[in-house]
């Protein structure tokens, strides 16, 4: 392996920062407004779908950690490369890379939508996003330890969400929940719609190297952990939208957690919703650090480049590509392509990925023992 | 038996012939690096009035026949040397540098044949005793110190505890330190810096309690400095910071011997410096630079009280004014019904923008505080309250500001005054002109994009090596217990924030067993 691939020692990181990282990592712009689209397939049975994908989810962060336990010191990158061989290996990295920038764009994309359409109407989007490029260059340049701790502070700037949703529990109607599982198809798919906002913990794959050896056992117990957290948020925010919200309501709101943000009105502030999209940057911060991290891992793999030119020319391609993707249509429709992308990366791969390896760890045992025979 | 390891720089006194030789390393004068060649009377002082540009206060004396005796005026002890040093040298048959050595009842005297120790020894207050063509030059020294007296820490001060602090001796600082830890781990590491001044830094550590790769990293540090002079321990402190561009300070400057002495218990690098009354202490994390030596001697909850006020000072600080100019130039959605009405009344008649609005006011403040700190103190206090009263009522009467924006203005000052130490205190005022102006172009969105920068940027400082944000971040679930609040002593681990090494008292004890045993 070569030497800057390598994980430096003191940039390793102990197993329970795996729960900030996940958490971090999973909460992004989804939340903002995912309830339409759930509810879209799946109507008063939303949050069952939820909890359908919450299992697919901890199943899938199962397999993949038993599939990097296999491999010891590797990354995906690397994985890719010991059971492909070089070139599919690469061309398998590359297709990483894209899936990573892509999701880095998505989520850069749509905060700067919300900012937009609720703050500033009128402030340039490109001025924006290359702000926000800015404070991530920063961040990228400090490290691998500041992006985790990055992480880790931004979790607290989520903790005040579920307190706030409680005022609009005032005006909750249970019975919108009525009547349970009637379309189990429309569940699925609902299900199946969750992964754009649930999509995030893949990043464990490029992050293994990174914990510490002795750690590592306890690195499914963190992450499990880190989805249970993002789930009870979902489901708490989606129960409060089913039952706040009478459906048709609902098939019309966007951003249905800001509205509900909107209606909080304390004696000496109101529009809550406006604060809270722009505290929502400390949120998203990890998003965007960790996929262009992960990113930058895959590229290191392909050529030769030092992290802080990679963070510039990777900013600089995500501010070009910003002027292709304009109009909210036009991002609603990239969101549904993510959708289907991150389906198939982050929930249908990883079970080709452990077969693979699987496969292949039994071929080197027996080409092993064959050789010694 | 208290000798630590091989370095005999960590003296227990300094008048041993080793301490003299070790700063020969440091004396870089070229033209000076000669042997003293067997010399008459004249013919030496002539070399040394040359060598040292024949100052006033040089006083050379033939006290017999054979000896002179040469020194700098004020710097030494004149009674030391006309009641002890002149009759000795009077009374002594055999006249030659050993025996006056053995014979003058001195601690400090000692032989060498090298010009540049024994100029600098001299101009450090000792006195030359030339034996006629005799190459070997007796240094005694008798040096005075002339320090002011020990006063109580005028810049942190505290109602509950000592009121003793360091003053400009690095000798007295020193002397107060062994007074408060009388332990043989105590090491003190002595250099010599600066080309021209030849100022005296002492390193100090607890020997088995501090990191033994921070004080590597702190002696190499000052090892590689090459700098013409020194004046002030703020200037080292400067000189030897982990990040020199960052705007927040990373070394602890404090006036306090038991502030001081807390820092080296457990286990943090000191070090005192000759000339200035400020000792300084690393690493430090962001947390303690807002903790001060009273929490500690407060009760528990009212010392934790303290410190979340003083916290939430500093975020309201930073914060509060960038929010009032960025909710009403951008959001005023946002402020309730109730409080619109009071708010744009008083900003009815006010003809400038927020931004401008709150620039000016802050730095009214800004020039107030300075003025207020550079006058004479009944001046300044005169100053002070008058200015601030007149400029504040008289700016809202003449409809420059708003009533709101004062109280928000003189509310912030406030808050930034409660930090207890005064380069913090200075940094978070400094923090607030561009968060203004960035709530000024982007309102919330502005606010939010400097806390990001600010939080990234304190993620990526270290003080001595060690993070800058600990225990918050990497989380220290240990040292949270003496971090933003203070629980009681039974709940805090004597190791500080920043030490990974010896986490637990346990090994803390075994490392000094270890240490005894390799006696």
């Amino acid at each position: 392996m070569n030497k800057e691939l390598q994980v430096k020692p003191y940039e390793m990181i102990n197993a329970f920062l795996l729960f900030f990282v996940v958490v971090g990592s999973q909460i992004g712009v989804g939340i903002h407004g995912f309830q339409r689209i759930i509810y879209s397939e799946a109507k008063q049975d939303a949050w069952i779908s939820v909890i359908l994908s919450l299992l697919l989810c901890q199943l899938v962060v199962f397999i993949m950690v038993r599939t990097l336990k296999k491999f010891g010191n590797l990354d995906i990158y690397g994985i890719h490369k010991e059971i492909f061989g070089k070139f599919i290996g690469n061309f398998l990295n590359l297709i990483y890379v894209s899936y990573c920038s892509f999701g880095f764009f998505v989520i850069i994309k749509n905060y700067i939508e919300v900012v937009n359409t609720w703050v500033f109407s009128y402030v340039s989007a490109n001025i924006l996003i290359a702000s926000l490029l800015l404070i991530v260059i920063y961040a990228f340049s400090g490290g691998f330890r500041v992006m985790i701790g990055i992480c880790f502070i931004g979790f607290f700037f989520l903790l005040w969400i579920p307190p706030m949703l409680i005022y609009p529990m005032y005006y909750s109607e249970v019975r919108h929940l009525l009547p349970v599982m009637e379309d189990l198809k429309g569940i699925l798919k609902g299900a199946y719609s969750m992964s754009f906002t649930v999509v995030g913990f893949e990043i464990l794959n490029v992050l293994y190297p990174y914990i510490k050896e002795e750690d590592r056992k306890s690195v499914n117990k963190y992450a499990q952990l880190g989805l249970l957290f993002t789930f009870f948020m979902y489901l708490f925010i989606m129960l409060v939208t089913l039952t706040f919200f009478s459906g048709q309501q609902l098939e019309k709101t966007i951003w249905a957690t800001l509205t509900l943000f909107g209606i909080i009105r304390l004696p000496f502030v109101e529009r809550v919703e406006i604060i809270t999209i722009c505290l929502w940057m400390v949120i998203i911060l990890p998003n965007l650090c960790l996929f262009s991290w992960s990113a930058f891992r895959g590229t290191q793999h392909l050529i030769k480049i030092k992290p802080k030119t990679f963070v510039w020319i990777f900013s600089l391609l995500i501010f070009i590509l910003n002027f292709f993707v304009k109009t909210r249509t036009e991002i609603n429709s990239m969101n549904n392509i993510f959708g289907h992308i991150a389906f198939v990366v982050v929930f249908i791969y990883p079970f080709l990925l452990f077969l693979f390896g699987s496969i292949k760890k039994k071929m080197k045992r027996k080409k092993v023992t064959g050789d010694t025979s | 038996m208290f000798n630590f390891g091989k370095k005999d720089k960590s003296d227990k006194s300094d008048n041993t012939k080793k301490a003299i030789q070790n700063k020969k390393a440091h004396y870089t004068g070229q033209e000076l690096r000669q042997k003293i060649t067997p010399l008459p009377r004249e013919e030496f002082v002539e070399l040394i009035k040359e060598k040292i540009n024949t100052p006033a206060d040089l006083i050379t004396k033939n006290i017999s026949e054979s000896i002179t005796i040469i020194f700098i005026d004020f710097l030494i002890d004149g009674n030391t040397l006309q009641q002890q040093m002149i009759p000795e040298l009077l009374k002594m048959s055999d006249v030659t540098p050993q025996a006056i050595k053995e014979k003058l009842p001195l601690s400090q005297i000692d032989i060498s044949n090298e010009l540049e120790i024994v100029i600098y020894e001299m101009l450090t207050g000792s006195v030359l005793i030339h034996v006629e063509n005799k190459s070997e030059i007796v240094i005694a020294n008798i040096s005075s110190t002339q320090s002011r007296g020990l006063t109580a820490p005028e810049n942190e001060s505290q109602v509950i505890g000592s009121q003793v602090g360091f003053n400009e001796s690095i000798a007295t600082s020193i002397s107060l330190i062994r007074r408060f830890i009388t332990s043989p781990n105590l090491c003190n590491e002595r250099f010599i810096l600066g080309k021209e001044s030849h100022t005296s830094v002492s390193l100090l550590y607890i020997k088995g309690v501090a990191s033994e790769e921070q004080v590597n990293t702190m002696r190499q540090r000052i090892e590689d400095l090459d700098v013409a002079d020194l004046v002030d321990s703020a200037v080292l402190a400067g000189l030897i910071d982990d990040s020199t561009m960052s705007v927040f300070p990373q070394m602890l400057l404090t006036e306090r011997p038991d502030r001081f002495c807390n820092a080296l218990l457990s286990g943090k690098v000191g070090i005192m410096m000759n000339g200035s009354s400020m000792g300084i202490i690393a690493p430090m994390s962001f947390v303690e630079f807002f903790h001060s030596r009273e929490d500690q001697n407060l009760r528990w909850q009212i010392g934790s009280l303290i410190r979340l006020l003083r916290f939430s000072a500093m975020i309201v600080s930073i914060f509060l004014t960038p929010i009032y100019v960025a909710t009403l130039t951008y959001h005023y959605e946002v402020i309730s019904q109730t409080l619109l009405v009071p708010l744009s009344e008083s900003r009815a008649i006010v003809p400038f923008p927020p931004i401008m609005e709150a620039l000016i006011l802050e730095i009214i403040i800004e020039l107030l505080r300075e003025a207020g700190s550079r006058l004479p103190t009944k001046v300044g206090q005169t100053i002070g309250i008058v200015g601030g009263i007149v400029i504040g009522t008289a700016a809202v009467d003449a409809g420059i500001t708003s009533n709101v924006l004062i109280i928000i203005i003189a509310l912030s000052a406030l808050a930034s005054f409660t930090t207890p130490n005064y380069i913090m205190g200075n940094v978070i005022r400094f923090l607030r002109f561009p968060i203004i102006i960035l709530a000024g172009i982007w309102g919330y969105y502005g606010i939010v994009l400097a806390l990001c920068f600010l939080l990234l940027h304190l993620l990526r400082l270290s003080s001595l090596g060690a993070p800058y944000l600990a225990p918050l971040y990497p989380l220290r679930f240990k040292d949270l217990s003496d971090s933003i609040i203070r629980l009681p002593s039974r709940f805090i681990k004597r190791q500080a924030v920043n030490i990974n090494k010896g986490d637990d008292e346990e090994s803390h004890q075994q490392k000094i067993e270890k240490v005894s045993e390799n006696e």
